[in-house]
């Protein structure tokens, strides 16, 4: 029982520092935001790249997703007879909830873990010293390209996940339940679902993308220990990102109704 | 480090320590032959531990530490995750429901079913992957650029044997235990919010009547399943690591990636099934 | 005891390329060449880890190019290798890293495996160091600790895979004196490679040169100092100009 208490202490300690490390971060990459002091060409590679990576995932995650979503909602339809409301519950679900948590949960593997290797990578190996010999400012030239990327990658990704989980959806309702696509549009369509709820979604996935940027940087610019530092960096990069994920989509979905 | 060889991405001992024969050069689309030899190597994997389930050589408190290791690690985290998870989700559905039929009662019934069936262990698996996913590729993965694995063999160790067989059990154990664990924070946390955004009385919410046996069956599967999955695919992964500490952390990515990947396919499957043989 | 016969591997490019090596019983044999060579892959081939794609392999009266796992398991008990990086496992103690071979490949009574290993470590100048964890140990002693392993089961056949890399000086010398005194001491046969050609030389019978995929020159230590062969004279001499 001796070591409880003081390890959790240390824990409460790390957590409160890593957060004040994050917000000071977000803090300078705002101000270069603002100043639109980035450059462009890296934050195009960026964008690309992670686009790429995360398409084959997206797309997987997106229509099983959806087919999910209609077994699941399968047993309640059936005990109420509710054929046509399939189309709202899986849209709502999708919409607000599922579609921008398993997305960036899903990306957050790929894109975030990757960057924090990659600068973690760049530290260890002193690049980051090097650029600033070379009077670049490192978080115009590599952090703020790369949070632009993440962000918009996330936020695209979302809605095209939406898209696909839905139509995912539709093409399971059709075989499971006898919902005809057709009948499941109309569910999505009609009154009941609306665009608050799209945009209840599209602002938690800019939110997680922006704490998955900052997460990874964070931790890819503070790897120290050489190698094994690295391998270290990505754990607690994933680790902090989807804690972030559920922090924020519990935040967000209380703060807007 | 003289004569360090440059090592290519798929190794052909690799495939003779899982008892392929080593493939030749085929023609074919690049993407899907990589995508088929990944499927081929990780069933081999699997069939390899399940053999060594069986037939293994006795490891005296091998599984004890793994238990120890997957518990320790990942216990706090999925609580917590799995509290915020049980707000969000009675939250919203409430919303909704009270959109539709402005009665909640019921609130509390649907969720500790869609709780059993689905998503305590699907949640949980997804942060499974992520924490015993990644520390399972990364153990193995360093193990086989120290060339670790390569002096196990020498000393005639079946590397699935001693290696992925005890993660393999702890794993499969462990997930269901945290599972359990976690989903009762959740429902814990849920009633919590029922109580204070919508007043509903808690023993309205403890409401186990639409929780069947079918519920519980699929929700137990998916646990077995998803444990099985996670330290197959992610010891896979490690495996295949290659070319030093690199090679060990995009193994780790790969191993997080594909079993969350997996655990989604997973979910469908065993939630299909369960739908078309149980009703 | 050892003869390998047009033995090809290839990784992204052809390592081995058609390559002919024999080692004779109760020698030891040095294995030099430029870096990335492929002599670790030499070493892999003899001890059953890595598959050639052509040509055979013949260590004592087996063919071990055609073994299938269970015969591998059977020829890696009568042979012993040290790896470059040592390949300690790091999640035992030193006294069960040199125990581990005995347990698996022998069955003996608990009491005559610790007999064996205290000895080894005795051995290699490591007395009292069971109950340490490989990560405290410096380098030279981890690679003790590795010959250790190696020796243990008193295999016919022993590799070593760079063993004084990374040591300094004085410590090198003693660990190649070690290892010559082993295989005296044993008449087993050894396969050392190594960089460090002037020290390797100091110990070996015979040598053998590779370059490009092939040992192209073999023959007792004095024939080696001796050569005319371009290849051998520059790189048993560290001269800069030659084929190299």
């Amino acid at each position: 029982m001796s070591g409880l208490l003081p390890s959790l202490g240390r824990a409460v300690l790390d957590i409160v520092g890593v957060v004040g490390a994050i917000g000071v971060l977000f803090g300078r990459i705002l101000s270069r935001l603002v100043r639109l002091d980035l450059d462009g060409r890296q934050t195009l590679a960026s964008l690309y790249r992670m686009g790429v990576k995360s398409l084959p995932i997206v797309i997987v995650t997106a229509l099983f997703t959806g087919g999910i979503m209609v077994v699941q909602a399968a047993p309640t339809v059936e005990r109420y007879g509710v054929q046509s409301l399939l189309g709202w519950g899986a849209g709502f679900g999708t919409l607000r909830e599922v579609g921008p948590l398993l997305t960036a949960l899903m990306i957050s593997g790929r894109v975030g873990a990757n960057n924090t290797a990659e600068l973690g990578t760049m530290v260890v190996t002193e690049q980051f010293d090097g650029l600033r010999a070379l009077a670049i400012d490192p978080l115009s030239f590599l952090i703020v390209p790369r949070f632009i990327g993440i962000v918009t990658t996330l936020f695209l990704s979302t809605v095209f996940a939406d898209v696909l989980a839905l139509f995912g959806a539709a093409f399971a309702g059709w075989p499971l339940l006898g919902v005809e696509p057709g009948v499941f549009f109309d569910g999505v369509t009609g009154g009941l679902l609306g665009v608050p709820d799209v945009v209840h979604g599209l602002v938690k996935s800019v939110a997680f993308g922006i704490g998955m940027a900052l997460a990874s940087s964070h931790f890819g610019i503070a790897t120290s220990g050489g190698a094994p530092g690295v391998g270290r960096a990505v754990n607690a990069t994933v680790v902090t990102t989807a804690s972030f994920i559920f922090v924020l989509d519990y935040l967000v979905s209380f703060a807007i109704r | 480090m003289s004569d360090d060889l440059e090592r290519p991405s798929r190794d052909a001992s690799l495939d003779e320590m899982l008892g392929l024969s080593p493939g030749g050069a085929d023609d074919g689309p690049s993407w899907f032959l990589a995508f088929t030899s990944e499927l081929r190597e990780t069933w081999s994997v699997v069939t390899r531990t399940l053999h060594f389930v069986i037939r293994g050589s006795p490891q005296p408190g091998a599984v004890a530490t793994q238990l120890y290791e997957i518990g320790n690690r990942s216990m706090a985290f999925l609580c917590v995750s799995m509290g915020f998870i049980g707000m969000i989700f009675v939250y919203q559905a409430g919303i909704q429901m009270k959109r539709i039929i402005p009665e909640v009662s019921q609130l509390g019934s649907t969720y500790l079913e869609l709780l059993v069936r689905d998503l305590a262990a699907s949640i949980c698996a997804l942060m499974l992957a992520t924490r015993v996913g990644a520390g399972i590729a990364a153990e193995i993965g360093s193990m086989v650029v120290t060339e670790q694995v390569d002096a196990l063999r020498m000393c005639a160790a079946d590397p699935i044997d001693y290696l992925v067989r005890p993660r393999f059990i702890a794993s499969v154990i462990m997930t269901t235990v945290l599972t359990v664990v976690a989903g009762c924070v959740a429902f814990g946390t849920g009633m919590w919010t029922a109580s204070a955004f919508f007043s509903i009385n808690p023993r309205t919410f403890a409401d186990a009547s639409l929780v069947d046996g079918a519920d519980v069956a699929v929700g137990l599967a998916k646990c077995l399943a998803y444990g099985a999955a996670i330290p197959l695919i992610s010891a896979r992964a490690g495996l295949a690591a290659r070319g030093g500490s690199e090679g060990v952390g995009s193994a780790t990515t790969r191993a997080v990636v594909n079993s969350s990947l997996a655990v989604i396919v997973l979910n469908f499957a065993i939630s299909t099934l369960g739908y078309f043989l149980l009703g | 005891m050892i003869r390998l016969r047009s033995v090809v591997k290839s990784y992204e490019r052809r390592v081995l390329s058609s390559l002919d090596l024999h080692v004779e019983r109760g020698t030891l044999y040095g294995l030099v060449g430029p870096g990335a060579a492929g002599k670790s892959v030499v070493l892999k081939v003899i001890a059953g880890l890595v598959r050639p794609e052509s040509g055979t392999v013949e260590v004592g009266e087996t063919d071990v190019g055609r073994l299938d796992e269970l015969g591998l398991a059977e020829h890696r008990k009568h042979v012993g290798m040290v790896f470059q990086n040592n390949a300690l496992f790091d999640f035992m103690t030193v006294g069960e890293n040199v125990a581990f071979p005995l347990r698996r490949l022998e069955s003996l009574p608990e009491p005559e495996i610790q007999r064996r290993v205290t000895d080894r470590l005795a051995r290699v100048g490591l007395p009292g160091f069971e109950a340490r964890s490989p990560s405290g140990l410096s380098g030279g002693q981890k690679k003790r600790v590795a010959v250790a392993r190696a020796t243990v089961i008193s295999a016919p056949v022993v590799l070593y895979d760079e063993p004084a890399a990374g040591l300094d000086p004085v410590s090198s010398q003693r660990l190649f004196d070690l290892l010559r005194e082993e295989q005296r001491k044993a008449g087993n046969t050894v396969v050392m490679v190594s960089s460090d050609v002037d020290r390797l030389l100091t110990v070996t019978d015979r040598v053998g040169v590779m370059h490009e995929g092939r040992v192209v020159f073999e023959g007792s230590t004095d024939l080696a100092r001796e050569s005319d062969h371009p290849v051998v004279r520059q790189f048993l001499r560290g001269e800069l100009e030659g084929p190299l």
